[in-house]
């Protein structure tokens, strides 16, 4: 009985650390944290605005509690998380939130996602392009596409 | 022949003994104590998904195959050390049933059958019980998958 219940604390310490070169993804399944809208490219302010504007109104949907958006070359990445007693409408929810992003702003291209590997990603993104100046444009739209092949994997 | 119908008065009084002695099966502890264990192998799952989607390149979506895997490596670890008899034991049906009890049964059946030579009796026995499981599985799996094709080619979901 002992080995088994060490054994459970093991995985479970296991885990809890992590070598993800971020601060804030690591804890971002604990916490939240409320990353503020990534842009890779284009410095417009114009497109600045508009993100603020896409986090602030995926953010007032009430099932919704943490928003990550991040903006590619083509594609806007908006990876949410759900509050846990929603979490069993969550086909119902990304539907309505295509359906708000896809009428709001018809010219944009949005993948939503609402799975934690994402949200992950997406901080760890963000996190590397505020901090690291010498992270370059190539590597980060590297890795969005990375994370945009990620979301579409099923199996 | 009915088979309810008849009864000697012996045989009834026998029944009257036998229910007077026996010992009433602790229904509501054992459900408890399956709920809690299998709840318990749960965490431990739900920790090992984690674990694979914050070091790994697992989504939510696609984490859940490694994880079952490390599940039934883990219950097949536990069984051969004989742990897994114990927590049996104590929870019943809440180490049956999830995904480790799989794990349990291919080997403490060949375990079991070990003395009978690797072909005839590890070989032959392993899914002597697990085969069920597999066979249902599949066979529920496929039915399902047809109901589900069905529906969504009429347009219900």
């Amino acid at each position: 009985m002992k080995k088994i219940i060490f054994f459970c604390f093991f995985i479970v310490t296991m885990s809890g650390c992590s070598h993800h070169d971020s601060k804030n993804s690591p804890m971002s399944l604990i916490r939240e944290i409320h990353p503020t809208p990534a842009i890779i490219g284009s410095k417009e302010s114009d497109d600045i605005d508009m993100l603020n504007k896409v986090k602030k109104d995926v953010e007032d949907m009430e099932e919704l509690f943490d928003v990550a958006v991040i903006k590619g070359e083509k594609e806007i990445l908006v990876a949410y998380k759900v509050k846990h007693l929603q979490r069993f409408h969550m086909v119902k929810i990304e539907e309505k939130l295509n359906k708000m992003l896809e009428e709001d702003y018809p010219d944009e291209d949005f993948i939503v996602s609402s799975d934690f590997k994402i949200f992950l990603e997406a901080v760890e993104l963000h996190d590397k392009m505020e901090e690291d100046k010498d992270y370059s444009e190539e590597k980060a739209q590297k890795k969005f596409d990375k994370i945009i092949k990620l979301k579409k994997e099923m199996t | 022949m009915g088979k309810k119908a008849q009864k000697t008065p012996e045989q009834k009084s026998y029944q009257q003994l036998e229910q007077q002695h026996e010992t009433k099966r602790p229904v509501l502890k054992n459900c408890l104590r399956a709920f809690w264990v299998g709840g318990l192998f749960c965490i431990v799952g739900q920790a090992i998904s984690l674990f694979y989607i914050y070091f790994f390149n697992f989504t939510e979506q696609t984490s859940g195959n490694p994880t079952v895997a490390t599940m039934v490596f883990i219950a097949m670890l536990l069984t051969g050390f004989g742990v897994y008899d114990r927590i049996g034991q104590y929870a019943g049906a809440g180490s049956a049933v999830p995904v480790t009890g799989f794990g349990n049964a291919v080997i403490s059946a060949s375990i079991e059958h070990r003395t009978e030579g690797f072909v005839l009796g590890v070989g032959g026995n392993m899914f002597k019980l697990a085969g069920s499981v597999l066979l249902f599985g599949v066979f529920s799996a496929f039915v399902i998958a047809l109901i589900k094709t069905i529906l969504i080619r009429w347009g219900v979901i």
